[in-house]
């Protein structure tokens, strides 16, 4: 293969081929992350040991709040078995989500991204498809845990269940990715991203119904929580192994979809913004 | 032909806000920001010929790595035109990248981590290469680049000379036509800078590519370009052919006698010794005042010669020259 001088007279490409390059490089990305993440096996086995830990706290807690029961509190409201299989859920999708805004808080900061801009495909794009492999071994390698917990409790949800909690745990996985994404791309405007960081956190915390399913919040925080995507992140994949029907599966899941697609050109506009601004200004 | 590069008046002022000093002054910078503007290029212009090998040189902040990151499209001029391979590069970053290839000596588009195959492949998808004409494409540039055996080590295990030369081979796997290299040898020992060198000349002359690069060592320029574009506050003070800027520069001759004697007296008017190893003379011949084949004959004249060489003297020192004649 001898490089020959090509002109722009010479080089134009159909914009669907692009768009099928982008996908292809993408899946190559997702791909790197996903063996990256394997190889550090180590790492993977302490994830899930944090994760088995994390369980058994939080299983116990909410293990004594549910056989107190103490009247006046949304302890009384607490489904039968307690809220161990919820928080197996929700940890395992926070717990699984590799924490891109790093890698894009470095990239930008440490001026990397210029030699990443030099690349006919989305810096963006190929960060966030490789977070995702990562993600997804992390999801795999964290999931027998949880099968054991549910085992071990004897709160065998079924395999409908298990079907419905596991497919909008990866929808849920994929919301945390972008939300991370979103975070770690303030970095063109803001010295840290950790302060957006806790500030996100503290949503998927109250908001997502990180610990407790949204379902047991009242009023306005209930209609909040329920409309913010953070819900979709964390409280919908939680909620289904409690309890769903079909039909309110598939309003989760609508959700899901209507987030992913909001968060995804939220990113890509900042992105976009954020690349112009480098352009504009020079990196680090 | 057209030519590879065309730059015309290409201006870039950066624009930093001011800092205040004082209790409040963090606070009436938000409402009232001032700025500094700093024009790191203003306004050169100068032509590429397809296959030319040209080293854009210059002191720090000079304005050669802002003018490479113009012309490779991740920085968007001030002021002026620029084309390369027919492209305005801040406009079609995108199209141009498929048809350049660049190596920033201190930055790495490799995956640390990765086994550098993996990386390749994936520098494939995203410069969507055919599988089939890319092995082959890799299997050529790794045997070429002696890189063929740590192809399944990850970079972050290589040293700097083995990780450089797969950064070279990931920025060719693309066949680009034109290569920017910017300090393309900083950090590596002498061994390796020399066979980067050897590589990238050799690599060019094969596949006709056009090189761009930007150096701060002399050998890098002396032993991969053709022609030397020294830039200085902006603007280019000088471009003109390798040679001729050594001959220009320089007039001056380095004559080394290798002999039986320890040490050779060779008295003449324009001739001065430099410092060397036992049975090596170097002389420098002010050529102006004395001629080489008199200082030779001069030396030979004394006997027990085993080898007598007559050099120009390495770029540095034309490069130190070129400086001092600038003020620079």
């Amino acid at each position: 293969m001898r490089s020959t001088p090509l002109w722009a007279s010479e080089a134009a490409r159909p914009w669907t081929r692009e768009a099928f390059a982008d996908l292809r490089a993408a899946a190559g990305a997702f791909r790197v992350g996903l063996t990256g993440a394997f190889t550090a096996w180590p790492a993977l086995v302490g994830r899930v040991a944090f994760y088995a830990v994390c369980l058994m706290v939080l299983g116990a807690f909410w293990g004594k709040v549910g056989a107190s029961r103490l009247p006046g509190t949304l302890a009384t409201r607490l489904p039968p078995g307690g809220l161990g299989p919820y928080v197996g859920v929700t940890e395992w999708v926070v717990i699984s989500v590799v924490s891109v805004q790093l890698r894009f808080e470095d990239e930008v900061r440490s001026g990397a991204l210029e030699a990443r801009l030099l690349r006919p495909r989305s810096w963006a794009l190929l960060l966030i498809a490789e977070a995702a492999g990562g993600t997804a071994a992390r999801m795999v390698a964290i999931a027998p845990a949880g099968f054991a917990l549910l085992l071990m409790t004897g709160l065998w949800p079924g395999p409908q269940a298990l079907a419905r909690t596991a497919l909008l745990a990866v929808g849920g996985a994929v919301l945390t990715l972008l939300v991370y994404a979103l975070v770690g791309l303030s970095a063109f405007w803001v010295r840290r991203v950790l302060p957006a960081m806790l500030i996100a956190q503290k949503l998927m915390f109250l908001l997502g119904g990180l610990f407790a399913p949204i379902s047991l919040y009242r009023g306005w925080l209930h209609a909040l929580a329920f409309a913010s995507p953070f819900a979709a992140q964390l409280g919908f994949p939680g909620q289904a192994i409690l309890s769903m029907s079909w039909g309110g599966f598939a309003r989760a899941l609508a959700a899901q979809a209507a987030w992913a697609i909001t968060l995804a050109i939220v990113a890509a506009l900042a992105c976009r913004a954020g690349v112009a601004k480098t352009l504009r200004e020079g990196a680090s | 032909m057209k030519p590879a590069v065309t730059v015309q008046d290409l201006r870039k002022t950066y624009r930093q806000p001011r800092r205040r000093t004082g209790a409040f002054g963090g606070l009436r910078g938000l409402f009232q920001p001032e700025y500094v503007e700093l024009a790191a290029v203003a306004g050169v212009s100068f032509e590429i010929g397809v296959g030319e090998r040209v080293a854009i040189i210059g002191p720090h902040g000079a304005g050669k790595s802002t003018t490479l990151k113009m012309l490779s499209g991740v920085l968007e001029p001030t002021g002026g035109e620029a084309q390369v391979l027919g492209f305005t590069p801040w406009r079609e970053r995108r199209a141009l990248a498929y048809r350049i290839g660049v190596v920033f000596g201190q930055r790495s588009q490799l995956w640390p981590e990765l086994p550098a195959r993996d990386s390749f492949a994936l520098l494939r998808r995203i410069y969507d290469q055919p599988a089939e004409a890319f092995a082959r494409r890799l299997g050529e540039l790794a045997e070429r680049f002696g890189v063929a055996g740590l192809l399944d080590q990850p970079p972050g295990r290589m040293s700097l000379g083995q990780r450089m030369r797969c950064e070279i081979v990931a920025s060719l796997l693309h066949a680009p036509a034109l290569l920017f290299l910017d300090e393309p040898t900083i950090g590596l020992d002498v061994t390796a800078k020399a066979a980067i060198r050897d590589f990238i000349r050799e690599q060019s002359a094969r596949e006709g590519q056009t090189v761009v690069l930007t150096s701060h060592d002399a050998r890098d320029i002396e032993l991969v370009c053709e022609r030397v574009i020294v830039i200085n506050a902006g603007r280019i003070v000088l471009d003109e052919a390798t040679e001729g800027l050594r001959r220009r520069f320089l007039a001056r001759k380095l004559v080394t006698v290798r002999s039986v004697a320890p040490r050779l007296e060779v008295e003449m008017a324009g001739v001065t010794r430099r410092p060397s190893e036992p049975h090596t003379t170097v002389l420098e011949v002010d050529t102006a005042r004395a001629r080489v084949e008199a200082v030779v004959a001069a030396a030979l004249a004394h006997g027990g010669i085993d080898d007598v060489s007559v050099e120009d003297p390495p770029m540095e020192e034309v490069v130190h020259e070129i400086y001092a004649a600038l003020g620079v």
